[in-house]
């Protein structure tokens, strides 16, 4: 726009200032042509010759011609009838000629009805003056002039217009090309795709300012890529850890939790976002701790359980998040799985009570009894030895219990020493038999061997493996009916172990408390086993011994119809080791 | 303009903590389902005696919904969604209640079977327990999640806790013929037995409520509706 302008007004400018000098030049130059043809008329011709040839002159001289005598009368014009002119004395160029022998003028010819440039001379007589000629143009013909130069100078100026436009579109363009390509880079740049490098090749101001653009972006990658790595870490650590993390934001809603959240809970993801605890979990004992926290604003740390197929104890420790702004008030929950802990404590708890309960019962009837005796039942002979009897049994019981206790505390601090060696499984069964033939007959209990010929030797302690074995079976024939069947089988499961499997058609065990079996002093039926002299500790012991073995039990029953026991114990392969 | 503003930022927080109110009352419910079964089940007397304990919390935060939901509909006239969901919440308030009774009414049985020998091992009991607290579970997920296919799900199951119902007095019929004595022990596991079926009829109800918030159409004794409205 401003150049617009600057062109327009030096246009104007330059029209005004050259109109004027050609208008003033044609001025000039019809002054002096004038001027000639009146002195060449006012030379070759009398006066009167004028008169009569006025109009002939006025054709060759292209001007209007004129003669006033003295006095301002029109004595001969080439245009006009002199009948209709009136005295020209008072016109200026008449005056002017009256004084300084030339005069010029220009003004509006009321004769012709049109602007006229006027030259007027004396004409002379013996150097007196006797009248004037007087030549005059229309000053059209210098306003065409004129008028023409201006259409000229306009021409020139659309011409230049045009032309700047042109230069300044182009100029333009060179300008704003770079930048329109900083906007196109910044956006993609924006909407995260990769930009690519700017690509402008100049060394002005664009150039450089390219240069920087380009160098930005790539510290800006590199920052991205350093934070995207850093928080794929703390996803990763957020994810890895084993206690549940919930982070809620300050509406209590579930903004993220983590995979061991989700396994604790069994909630698939997605369903617990943008939730509070209590609709994704509705656990009161949650809520409370939540609700405690949000009043008192200090860290709550309580035991949380859920109850459900398997108990789970937690430990929820909720805490506030010093969050970026403050006015947001975020909160992380943390649960710690403690439900083995716990039970471990309270299978501590436990032993020391079963252990202490065992060990007193059979001592409290020893001292009863030795007190009796004590109160003079030592002399009544027959009471005496049924009493002796009695204090034998128990304190019998007392010694297995201890040795038991002895055998299982030893395994498990791994001070028992093993000699493994190889061992042939039949071999074994046939020393154990005997030993638990005769409590059987007791009972009339029948026993059933399936030994396949050609069994692998397993890896094995000799003693331990009878050990093992006489556990299980004692237990079998204890939990067995009188008239009740035994089976033991021994097979190569093909798996690299021999399995030995022992079968009765005892009392069985409800399938839920399978699982426990391997447990000290866990009894199904507490009276009646501690009636049949059991300590509570035998299938611990073959647990115990199993597993020092690198052996697997496995153990299926059936209420009242019977209990299977498998003992699988791995194949001698040569080596011998301790 | 302002103070219209901060009227309806205030009729919305009242709205969450009467939702929040009953969702925790729900959970709640759940919870001593679960302890008075389990109390039950196991024998545990002292988790009885907590069950029973319980229902005083119960039935005050039960005053305290009903009470906002009251005052909701008194002093901001609710419509549309929320006036379905404050009458929604009422109803489903007062069923939730009635669990709680009927929670504490098993413990309260199981407290006197305790004392005694079992009767015989629990096998339909447990499972009935089971469905039953499932369907508790999932009406009150319906109602979070305002899930309508959900509620369907849970007025399907209903009919299995009846026949469970049935099945369970059979059986306890029997015993009872065989052995007189076993009457007294026999007739407390039929009222436990009827309390879960009970509380499957108020989950039942739930999840009738939950339909009738989300669509707003009533599903309540379907075929009488359907008939009166040819």
């Amino acid at each position: 726009m401003t150049y617009i302008i600057i062109i327009v007004l030096s246009m104007v400018i330059v029209g005004f200032v050259v109109g004027n000098k050609v208008k003033n030049k044609l001025m000039e130059k019809i002054e002096y042509d004038l001027t000639t043809y009146a002195r060449m008329i006012n030379l070759t011709s009398p006066q009167k010759e004028i008169e009569k040839k006025v109009v002939q002159l006025a054709r060759i001289s292209n001007a209007r011609i004129t003669l006033i005598d003295t006095a301002g009368k029109i004595l001969a014009d080439s245009e006009e009838d002199i009948s209709r002119m009136d005295n020209h004395l008072n016109r200026p160029e008449i005056q002017e000629a009256k004084v300084l022998d030339k005069g010029t003028a220009t003004h509006f010819s009321h004769t012709l009805g049109v602007d006229m440039f006027y030259v007027a001379l004396p004409v002379k007589s013996d150097s007196r003056t006797i009248g004037y000629i007087r030549l005059a143009r229309p000053l059209v013909e210098i306003k065409n002039s004129v008028r023409e130069l201006y259409g000229l100078i306009f021409q020139s100026f659309l011409i230049i217009l045009v032309l700047s436009f042109l230069i300044a579109f182009i100029f333009f363009s060179r300008l704003t090309s770079p930048i329109q390509e900083m906007e196109q880079f910044t956006k993609r740049l924006r909407e995260g795709e990769d930009p690519g490098t700017l690509m402008i090749d100049s060394s002005d101001e664009m150039g450089r300012l390219a240069r920087n653009i380009n160098y930005m972006v790539m510290e800006l990658q590199e920052r991205v890529w350093s934070a995207n790595e850093e928080r794929g870490k703390l996803e990763a650590a957020f994810d890895s850890m084993t206690d549940g993390v919930l982070v809620l934001d300050s509406q209590d809603k579930i903004e993220a939790s983590n995979k061991a959240f989700k396994d604790i809970f069994g909630i698939r993801y997605g369903d617990i976002i943008d939730k509070t605890p209590l609709e994704a979990l509705r656990n009161v004992e949650l809520q409370n701790a939540l609700d405690r926290f949000r009043e008192t604003g200090i860290p709550v740390s309580q035991e949380v359980i859920l109850k459900g197929v398997n108990h789970i104890i937690l430990d929820v420790n909720v805490s506030p998040i010093q969050g970026p702004s403050k006015g947001e008030k975020k909160i992380m929950i943390v649960f710690h799985d403690v439900t083995r802990l716990k039970k471990l404590e309270k299978m501590r708890v436990d032993f020391v009570a079963n252990v202490t309960h065992e060990i007193k019962t059979p001592l409290t009837a020893i001292l009863g009894f030795i007190e009796t005796l004590q109160e003079g039942a030592i002399e009544n002979k027959e009471t005496a030895i049924n009493f002796l009897q009695t204090i034998y049994k128990h304190a019998g019981r007392l010694n297995r219990l201890v040795e038991d206790l002895l055998t299982i505390s030893d395994i498990e601090l791994g001070e028992k020493e093993f000699f493994f060696e190889s061992v042939s499984i039949s071999g074994v069964v046939e020393n154990v038999l005997p030993v638990i033939e005769s409590k059987a007959t007791e009972k009339m209990l029948t026993f059933d061997k399936d030994i396949s010929d050609g069994l692998p030797s397993v890896r094995a302690d000799r003693d331990r493996l009878a050990q093992i074995l006489l556990n299980v079976l004692d237990n079998a024939v204890k939990f067995t009916p009188v008239s009740g069947k035994i089976l033991i089988t021994a097979s190569d499961n093909k798996k690299g172990y021999v399995t030995v499997s022992i079968s009765d058609t005892g009392i069985g065990v409800p399938e839920g408390e399978i699982p426990r079996l391997g447990e000290r002093f866990y009894r199904v039926d507490k009276a009646r086993s501690r009636e049949l002299g059991g300590t509570g500790l035998g299938l611990s012991i073959v647990k115990h011994l199993m597993i020092a073995h690198k052996g697997r039990i496995k153990i299926e029953s059936h209420l009242g119809r019977g209990t299977t026991v498998f003992l699988s114990f791995p194949i001698f392969e040569g080596e011998v080791d301790v | 303009m302002g103070e219209k503003k901060l009227t309806s930022k205030h009729y919305e927080r009242e709205l969450r903590e009467v939702k929040k109110n009953l969702i925790y009352l729900g959970a709640l419910v759940e919870k001593v389902i679960q302890d008075a079964m389990t109390s039950l089940l196991e024998r545990n007397s002292d988790l009885a005696h907590e069950v029973i304990a319980g229902d005083d919390q119960i039935n005050k935060l039960d005053v305290e919904i009903e009470e906002k939901c009251i005052r909701l509909l008194a002093l901001r006239q609710p419509a549309a969604r929320d006036l379905r969901f404050i009458t929604t919440a009422i109803k489903i308030n007062g069923h939730l209640e009635r669990i709680g009774d009927m929670a504490v009414n098993i413990a309260q049985r199981a407290l006197i079977l305790n004392k005694e020998p079992q009767l015989k091992p629990y096998i339909d009991l447990p499972r009935m327990a089971d469905i039953t607290r499932k369907m508790i579970k999932e009406s009150l997920d319906a109602l979070i999640n305002e899930d309508c296919d959900l509620a369907n799900k849970v007025k399907g199951d209903d009919e299995m806790v009846d026949n469970l119902n049935e099945q369970i007095f059979r059986e306890l019929l029997t015993f009872m013929i065989e052995d007189p004595r076993t009457i007294h022990r026999a007739i407390l596991v039929t009222h436990v037995s009827k309390s879960l079926e009970r509380i499957s009829d108020h989950a039942e109800s739930i999840a009738d409520m939950v339909i009738y918030m989300v669509t707003g159409k009533s599903v309540r004794h379907q075929y009488s509706v359907e008939d009166s409205e040819k």
